[in-house]
């Protein structure tokens, strides 16, 4: 009997294949946080994102047309997935409008008034050369009480697919994924799926979840969308990087996620770790001579007398946190293991068969305490047949 | 010729001058420093300069695996500091444990590779002067916390419990920038002299119980010969013979052709200069002068400029007339990088756009992995950005177009050290080649708020613009939610 949803897969893309699932580090200008791409590569991954928007302005479409493509820019020969664009326009800029033609917004350069349409956001991404590109999308925050505006914004995304394929330059090297909109509306995401699905891309996304919604929401999202789709396309939850979510969203049958946090609270100082996050700037570290995680694989914390290995200790992280660019570097380098890692593991237990048993290993090491399991993921996983708290 | 400087038991350095002008006093010479379990160090050559015990944006396994730097500059005053909620705490480096790997606590603490040769001094380089002055048994030393007394028993300490290669023992020094008058001077000898007959007495009693193999570089001031002819002729006296001095450490350089003169016995010793020299020229010279090991903070600092380090040493042809193809199209009149005739530029700012296309290696011939796995355009992209692989980057180039330029000075002194020798005749050639500056980057700098640039005579100029809006940094970065 399959119990959860969850899938291990193989994607083939351009630069090369990759396991899913997968969690994707998100390199939003064409660098991840002061890794060097061969530091990156050597974790593991073999897809990462770049921001449309960020390189629209910098370098800009002259120069990486002049330069070749982001991959020459950055000197990454694995895969890129790049977003449209659109949904940093909205949530940066307070001044952004959305209208049939596309989303308007206001130059940060001198303020003159610009237009992102599919075209725009497509031609952007064939100058980048991402192997997996995004179609441009109306994004509304899932809680919007509108829903006639969530309607629109939902058959307007299919409108601007349309576009975007019609628009696509180079569809035999780029793979154009469309994105589902419907906010927390089950029939209209069932709506917006079998419209999307019609159009045959390449892979499918789930958007429109900010992060703002109830978890179960979302929970509810993500399974009546994978419910719909088809086994042998790729599922991408987008812009999903809590441990915890991806873990319950593979349950629930994605295979792909992305996100900022675990880079960016690498500069906050923060490790992420199975017991939780831990601070590396509180004084209890300064003299803390074990690895960032007991166990972790990464170069920082793999063993000393294993090939590789740095010997770095919590001590030196935290005499250099918030001093040094160095100890963003490392935790940045531990963190990207760590997700991808995790991601490493819930694919050998799916292919082990034993995914039910790799979550409640996972929850039993976050929450020592079993009352202190979150209630949605419980009631999430007990849908696909997982009672995290069953003896 | 070969100096043992200590037994072989208790000490494990060894100094070889393998070409050199001994008998004329100093000169160029080229030589091999070498320590048990570390790399040798083939002089002259330079150390790389940490900050808070890491060579700035260079993680340690980038640092083995990019940077032929086999040395590490260490203060103790950046490990020292005492956060005002925990004032007593003891400086928590000195608990750290050593492992297989690293084993020292100063190469466990930094994860410091294995095979780099550590220095430690108290105070980094260039030192910030201290309103509060030194005492009769302390220094003042800048922690990130701020100013605080590091007496020698305490820096005697941690010598003893971090187990550095090489120890510099405190020195009195001003740190001003100007000379200090007479009776300043002679005090600044009287106290070093102190401090440094406390210190050999401390170490051999230590020595008998700990097996020590930290070798001393005793501080040569920044003060005329006459001023500390005293303190100079002990050290020849009694601590060159009974094998305690292993080297020294030079604050000015031009005190050398003194040393020579009136203590000829230190010159088998290693010379390691902290004298900051601010460009490849000043490097040449004192090599001419008898340096063998440099440290270099101005690498630190150009390649937070933006600036890509562009000289060789000996000079190639090709910097001599500059070839219009490795220069990148300008993109307007204002940032040409036309050739022009005359000396060329020792480093290029890759700050500037013309770069913002150019697949060229930072610098032409460059075998760094900067120059290898990227390029001009990206390294652009990144300084424009802000990100902080571009430092990263450039701390690699730097390094290596340094320890290229070492490379050379070696190959010629062994070609000939005199005066018409393969060496003075490339140096000369350089010195016409090169301007004799560096430019001034105008890219933002990566640490500009951080303590180490504290002003503490007030008066700089606020160097990085405020951040544009909301598009910038933290907030810029946004997640894509779609
Ligand atoms: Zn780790
Ligand atoms: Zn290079």
């Amino acid at each position: 009997m399959q119990v959860t949803r969850a899938r291990a897969s193989i994607l083939t893309l351009p630069h090369g294949t990759v396991n899913l699932p997968i969690f994707m580090p998100v390199a939003t200008q064409a660098s991840l946080k002061g890794l060097t791409p061969e530091q990156l590569e050597a974790t593991g991954c073999r897809l990462c994102l770049n921001n449309t928007y960020h390189l629209g302005l910098k370098p800009g479409q002259e120069v990486l047309d002049a330069v070749g493509g982001a991959h020459k820019l950055q000197g990454w020969n694995r895969n890129i997935l790049t977003d449209s664009g659109g949904f940093q326009m909205v949530s940066l800029l307070k001044l952004a409008n959305i209208t049939e033609e596309g989303v308007r917004f206001l130059s940060p350069h001198d303020g003159s008034p610009m237009l992102l349409t599919p075209e725009h956001s497509m031609s952007l991404q064939n100058s980048i050369g991402s192997d997996i590109m995004m179609q441009l999308d109306d994004v509304l925050v899932t809680t919007s009480p509108d829903k006639a505006r969530m309607r629109e914004a939902m058959e307007r995304s299919v409108r601007w697919l349309d576009r975007c394929i019609a628009a696509h330059k180079k569809p035999d090297t780029q793979n154009l994924f469309c994105i589902i909109q419907g906010g927390l509306d089950l029939d209209m995401r069932r709506e917006c799926c079998r419209e999307m699905l019609a159009r045959d891309t390449p892979g499918i996304a789930i958007g429109g979840l900010s992060g703002g919604e109830a978890k179960d929401d979302f929970c509810k999202v993500v399974s009546t969308c994978t419910e719909m789709l088809p086994d042998l396309k790729p599922r991408y939850v987008m812009g999903i990087g809590y441990p915890e979510d991806l873990i319950v969203s593979v349950a629930l049958g994605a295979d792909m996620f992305d996100c900022v946090w675990p880079t960016r609270t690498a500069r906050f100082g923060n490790a992420i770790t199975k017991h939780g996050v831990l601070n590396m700037k509180r004084e209890m570290y300064a003299a803390d001579f074990g690895p960032i995680e007991d166990g972790c694989g990464c170069p920082c914390c793999r063993p000393t007398e294993e090939e590789g290995a740095m010997g770095i200790t919590r001590a030196f992280v935290h005499h250099n946190a918030a001093k040094e660019t160095v100890a963003a570097h490392l935790l940045t380098l531990h963190n990207v293991w760590y997700q991808l890692n995790l991601m490493r593991g819930a694919r050998e237990a799916v292919i082990e068969d034993r995914y039910p048993a790799f979550v409640k290993e996972f929850f039993g090491n976050l929450y020592p305490d079993r009352n202190d399991y979150p209630l949605w993921a419980v009631n999430a996983l007990k849908e696909v047949g997982v009672d995290l708290l069953e003896i | 010729m070969t100096v043992d400087t200590q037994n072989e038991d208790s000490r494990a350095m060894r100094f070889e001058v393998l070409k050199g002008a001994l008998k004329d006093g100093v000169a160029a010479r080229v030589g091999r420093l070498a320590f048990a379990r570390r790399l040798p160090i083939d002089t002259p050559n330079f150390i790389g300069m940490t900050s808070r015990g890491t060579v700035p944006h260079v993680t340690p396994d980038n640092l083995g695996k990019h940077l032929q730097t086999t040395g590490a500059y260490m203060a103790l005053e950046d490990f020292i500091e005492r956060p005002q909620r925990y004032s007593k705490r003891t400086p928590p480096i000195y608990g750290t444990p050593t492992t297989s790997k690293h084993n020292t606590r100063l190469h466990s603490f930094t994860g410091m590779p294995q095979s780099t040769t550590t220095v430690l001094s108290a105070r980094r380089i260039p030192a910030v002067s201290s309103p509060m002055g030194n005492t009769n048994d302390s220094i003042s030393v800048f922690t990130s916390t701020g100013f605080q007394a590091l007496t020698l028993k305490e820096y005697l300490s941690a010598v003893e419990a971090l187990d550095p290669d090489v120890a510099i023992p405190l020195a009195d020094l001003t740190n001003k920038g100007i000379a200090p008058n007479s009776k300043r001077a002679l005090r600044m000898a009287e106290r070093t002299d102190e401090w440094v007959v406390e210190w050999f007495a401390s170490l051999s009693e230590s020595t008998t119980t700990a097996s020590s193999t930290t070798a001393t570089f005793a501080p040569i001031l920044p003060v005329s010969y006459p001023m500390q002819w005293e303190y100079i002729s002990r050290l020849a006296e009694d601590y060159l013979p009974t094998g305690q001095l292993s080297g020294l450490a030079v604050y000015d350089p031009d005190l050398l052709p003194d040393l020579a003169e009136h203590a000829p016995a230190l010159l088998p010793l290693p010379r390691l200069s902290l004298s900051n020299p601010p460009t490849p020229h000043h490097i040449l010279r004192q090599i001419a002068l008898g340096i063998d090991i440099f440290t270099l903070p101005f690498l630190n600092t150009i390649s937070d400029a933006g600036l890509a380090l562009s000289f060789t040493f000996p000079p190639t042809p090709s910097t001599l007339t500059p070839a219009s193809t490795s220069t990148p199209t300008p993109t307007s009149a204002s940032t040409s990088l036309e050739p022009t005739p005359g000396p060329q530029p020792l480093a290029i700012d890759l700050s500037n756009p013309a770069h913002a296309t150019s697949l060229a290696p930072l610098t032409p011939g460059c075998t760094c992995y900067a120059c290898t796995a990227h390029h001009r355009a990206y390294v652009h992209h990144l300084l424009s950005a802000r990100e902080m692989l571009g430092w990263t980057l450039l701390q690699v180039h730097n390094h290596a177009v340094m320890a290229s330029f070492f490379a050379g000075v070696r190959a010629a002194l062994a070609r000939g050290c005199g005066e018409r020798g393969r060496f003075a005749e490339a140096a000369r050639q350089f010195a016409l080649a090169y301007e004799p500056d560096f430019p001034e980057g105008v890219s933002e700098r990566p640490r500009a708020r951080g303590y180490q640039y504290r002003s503490v005579g007030g008066g700089e100029v606020k160097r990085n613009k405020a951040a544009w809006g909301k598009l910038e940094g933290e907030v810029g970065e946004g997640t894509t939610r779609g």
